[in-house]
């Protein structure tokens, strides 16, 4: 083999190296792209159902309230579906901007399930948590936003928990309890101090 | 109490003596009833005998001590080979977050993020941020959980925080940073009084003639261990640590009864009053001569008295400052963090309240992370009047004082208080002073609202509780942390609190 050969094998060597090395970083960064990008993939199918008159409890940050608000949903007949419809549209109309009381994009609830017929179970997505910002009062708006519309909408539920992606969390963002269950009566107590 | 390796020679002796009655009941089978009666009798006493055994009560668990400038924990030590250890995750985990895992024989631990450590199943070196220790057992690893021997947990602890350490190893005490409580002791005619350098809050228990006070949580520490009192009422103090926990004994010439003074900072020693020295029969007189045995060498104990129940604990209250550490709680604006502002806000309402005659607590004192859980057991243990949980926001004006999201409820005394709903005897109480907290913001001239909330740790604490929320005084988000503005709501809070502080103690 001549030295040029040589050279020449080397340099194409070296070439392919870095190329490889090239191609390695990209897929990285495209990965953490992917990884940072809000979710805004449906997280269920669309449900049928004939339109019903629901009341969501829509928190307002300024002055620190919630008020009632007449909305007209489709329902199936199915009450956790019901309860997943209903929070949807609550959750809708905090990411839309501007809002009432922001929430982050992505922000939304992905099941609801009803444990013994008095339970309700709400399986939030990560960004609910993650997005969400930090402050008693913000949180606890939050919170008694979503439990109030679920238990007025879905008579017989007596408790509400709050899971974030399937799993339990200490605080909604640092000061809202999400490891308790919510109890009714006290959401409802809360509800007349927050009008 | 017997050792367990006592208990256990005990039981084989009762065996036998089973076996040999079992025996005779067998060749006597023709014998008349009674010899039948009374050996089922002796059956029966024998039972009787292994049930009271089996539940007296095992020998005492090795604890260790951790007293720390914010935090002070126990933790279990176990025994393996002879040599005692402790789990390190445990020890580490109320200064910051910290995780583990295992590789193969390897452990590998983070602590805060930036610091690492490592260490080899059934090996003596190991590298802590960097520095290569060498332990003085081998390091265990039990699942995911790593037991460093406990004599080498100063050192590594002293290297994992940067701070002196100082471990009273007979004690099983292991102080951080200079934490220490020192005492002295003033006798005098009415009595002595036990000055500390920090508030304290130990157990106190009574025998006639004996006062024992067992710090568990108090960094109490004395150079001396024992002081011969040339006093009427007190003859000598013993200073003794076993265990994780420092022991105060208090001889004297009567029955002994501990008054909480200062804040906690005093304790005073006086006699018991007359009409509760019930003395039982067989016990030593009021005042023994000054030559007469000490009246804890009498030979019949004396039953325990109502004098350590009747012992009220101190006025003392915990500030909670919300967030630190890993925990920076809302970002008020680009430079501003909560968890500065609650500190310095805590620190400035201990100066107000110290001012006004009453001691606090801090649950934090620094920068550092303490879980939510820690802060109620915290306050729990400390066994506080009320707990005083500090936040900011940048959302809306003035103040907002909250109490616990719970539903009210009255326990009957002695029922065990249920961790999720410890704050529902003590509600009206915290509803009580939230009302004064907002009138007094008022006064002031302070907007405020009163608001439950679901919010962490109130739940948990059993005493009363309230959280207060300081937003902007106007439009810039930045005043929150102004002094001025801080200084009038602490004022206000401190006059709240003087003023409901009856309500408080009455629900005690």
């Amino acid at each position: 083999m001549t030295r040029a050969l040589a050279t020449a094998t080397a340099l194409l060597l070296a070439a392919v190296l870095a190329m490889g090395v090239y191609l390695h970083i990209l897929r990285r960064n495209e990965r953490e792209r992917a990884q940072n990008l809000p979710d805004t993939r449906p997280i269920s199918a669309p449900v049928a159902g004939p339109p019903s008159h629901v009341t969501l409890y829509v928190a307002y940050d300024d002055p620190g309230v919630v008020r009632a608000q007449d909305a007209t949903v489709a329902l199936p007949a199915d009450p956790g579906q019901r309860g997943r419809e209903i929070l949807h549209v609550l959750l809708g109309e905090y990411v839309k901007r501007p809002s009432s009381h922001e929430l982050a994009t992505g922000a939304d609830v992905k099941d609801v399930f009803l444990v013994n017929g008095n339970t309700a179970v709400v399986d939030t997505t990560p960004a609910f948590a993650e997005g969400h910002r930090s402050g008693i009062l913000v949180e606890t708006l939050t919170v008694t936003s979503l439990v109030k519309t679920l238990t007025a909408n879905l008579p017989g539920v007596k408790r509400v928990k709050v899971l974030v992606d399937g799993k339990e969390r200490e605080t909604l963002a640092g000061h809202a309890d999400l490891q308790c269950f919510y109890d009714v009566v006290t959401v409802e107590q809360l509800l007349q101090q927050l009008q | 109490m017997l050792s367990s390796e006592q208990k256990g020679k005990f039981l084989v002796a009762r065996c036998l003596f089973l076996d040999r009655d079992g025996e005779r009941k067998l060749l006597s089978r023709n014998e008349k009833p009674e010899t039948r009666t009374s050996s089922g009798r002796t059956l029966a006493v024998a039972t009787l005998l292994l049930v009271l055994i089996a539940s007296a009560p095992s020998a005492e668990e090795k604890q260790l001590s951790i007293y720390g400038p914010q935090v002070s924990y126990s933790l279990p030590v176990v025994e393996h080979n002879g040599q005692d250890y402790v789990a390190l995750l445990e020890a580490l985990r109320p200064f910051g977050s910290v995780t583990a895992r295992a590789e193969g024989q390897k452990w590998k631990l983070r602590f805060k993020n930036n610091l690492e450590a490592e260490f080899r199943q059934n090996a003596l070196p190991a590298k802590v941020a960097k520095q290569r220790l060498r332990l003085p057992a081998p390091f265990l690893l039990e699942g995911n959980r790593g037991l460093v021997p406990l004599r080498s947990l100063p050192a590594i602890l002293g290297v994992m925080l940067d701070t002196r350490t100082e471990y009273h190893e007979a004690g099983r005490r292991l102080f951080l940073g200079g934490a220490a409580t020192h005492f002295t002791a003033d006798p005098g005619e009415a009595g002595l009084s036990v000055n500390f350098s920090a508030p304290v809050n130990p157990l106190i228990s009574t025998e006639p003639g004996r006062l024992t006070m067992t710090f568990t949580r108090d960094p109490v520490v004395s150079n001396a261990n024992v002081f011969r009192l040339e006093n009427p009422l007190v003859t000598s103090i013993a200073f003794s640590e076993t265990n994780g926990r420092a022991e105060l004994v208090v001889q004297g010439r009567v029955p002994l009864l501990a008054r909480f003074m200062a804040g906690g900072k005093t304790i005073d020693i006086v006699p018991a009053p007359r009409e509760a020295q019930s003395t039982p029969p067989g016990a030593p007189p009021a005042v023994a001569p000054a030559t007469a045995q000490a009246p804890v060498s009498v030979a019949s104990p004396p039953p325990p008295t109502l004098q350590s129940l009747a012992a009220k604990p101190p006025f003392l209250l915990m500030l909670d400052a919300g967030h630190g550490g890993d925990d920076p709680g809302a970002l008020l604006s680009e430079t501003l963090e909560e968890k500065a502002v609650t500190l310095a806000f805590a620190r400035r309402l201990r100066g107000e309240l110290q001012s006004r005659g009453i001691s606090a607590l801090m649950s934090r004192d620094a920068d550092v992370t303490v879980p939510m859980d820690q802060r109620a057991a915290m306050a729990d243990a400390a066994r506080v009047a009320l707990l005083v949980s500090v936040h900011a926001a940048a959302e809306g004006r003035g103040v907002r004082v909250y109490t616990a999201m719970i539903r009210s409820a009255t326990s009957k005394p002695g029922d065990f208080l249920p961790w999720d709903t410890a704050q529902a005897d003590y509600l009206l109480a915290s509803r009580a002073l939230a009302d004064l907290v907002k009138a007094e913001l008022g006064k002031h001239e302070i907007p405020s609202a009163e608001l439950s909330a679901p919010l962490k740790p109130l739940n948990n604490v059993a005493a009363a509780a309230i959280a207060i929320e300081i937003a902007p005084s106007g439009g810039d988000v930045a005043s929150v942390n102004a002094g001025v503005y801080q200084q009038r709501i602490a004022a206000a809070l401190a006059e709240a609190i003087v003023v409901g502080r009856s309500r408080v103690e009455a629900q005690r």
